[in-house]
């Protein structure tokens, strides 16, 4: 299963394989883990080598907290 | 296949976990474009939160014209210049004036701690650890990949090789310095994703 994630995070499954990896996904915190350490090793590897540190999780608290959803019509751009 | 083209079709239907993969695999890059304007550590995260909301709210007007990353990129450069004109200009300079306050600190509410500094430093030679230990083909085909920007097809061509020699070689890669890092970084575990 690690080299589905390895595969997912570059892009490089059909969109079966995705829905069905990132089902796994929501089910277990291991591969939510190597998901994020493969990409803290590209950053790493790109000279951005800083740990997470709960940031990403604070943003996924704030989107669930504000209840933020995909909008029509809103241009982020704009 | 387009990069990101799937993850990014579940997150305009409502999937917020593909939207959070997403976040996680952009996060540190989207902060260190932002650190560029913004001066403040603590700012820098206000502004990359700001832009991973708006993004997610827009998600529908990303027609994949251009990469999704190309997409996040832009309204970075929009939120941080936005952050700019509306901070008064001696707010957004750090009065304790410490060196480096300036620096990419993406998921730090003040100032750099020690205990990341130390960490960051760890997690640097834990990779390179790694790859000083790691077959060449390996190294090659993750670092071709992650730093110089090739595609799997690119790598295989250059080393007359199968995709999925690729696959397997940069998948290796990866856990083997996955590895590496994980006592590294097991301190943190409860705040990742």
């Amino acid at each position: 299963m690690s080299q589905k994630i390895s595969l997912l995070l570059d892009s490089q499954l059909d969109a079966d394989d995705v829905a069905r990896v990132l089902n796994d996904l929501s089910a277990d915190d291991a591969l939510r883990d190597r998901f994020t350490i493969y990409a803290l090793v590209g950053d790493t590897l790109r000279g951005v080598n800083v740990p997470d540190d709960g940031f990403s999780t604070r943003i996924f608290a704030r989107l669930r907290r504000e209840g933020v959803k995909v909008e029509d019509g809103y241009n982020p751009l704009a | 296949m387009q990069a990101d083209s799937e993850l990014v079709r579940l997150a305009q239907s409502g999937d917020q976990l593909a939207f959070e993969a997403l976040v996680v695999k952009y996060q540190r890059r989207i902060a260190r474009h932002v650190a560029r304007y913004v001066p403040l550590a603590s700012d820098v995260e206000d502004v990359v939160q700001e832009v991973f909301i708006r993004a997610f709210r827009g998600l529908h007007s990303f027609r994949g014209d251009s990469a999704f990353y190309t997409w996040l990129y832009r309204i970075a450069t929009n939120a941080a210049l936005t952050f700019l004109r509306r901070a008064p200009f001696e707010e957004q300079m750090d009065d304790s004036d410490e060196e480096g306050s300036n620096s990419f600190e993406p998921g730090v509410s003040d100032h750099e701690t020690p205990e990341r500094i130390l960490m960051a430093s760890q997690i640097a030679d834990a990779v390179r650890q790694g790859l000083a230990r790691m077959q060449p083909e390996l190294v090659d085909a993750l670092t071709l990949f992650e730093v110089e920007g090739k595609s799997y097809s690119d790598i295989a061509q250059m080393f007359d090789v199968p995709v999925g020699t690729v696959r397997s070689r940069i998948f290796r890669a990866r856990e083997a310095l996955a590895k590496r890092l994980q006592p590294v970084l097991a301190p943190q575990r409860d705040r990742r994703w």
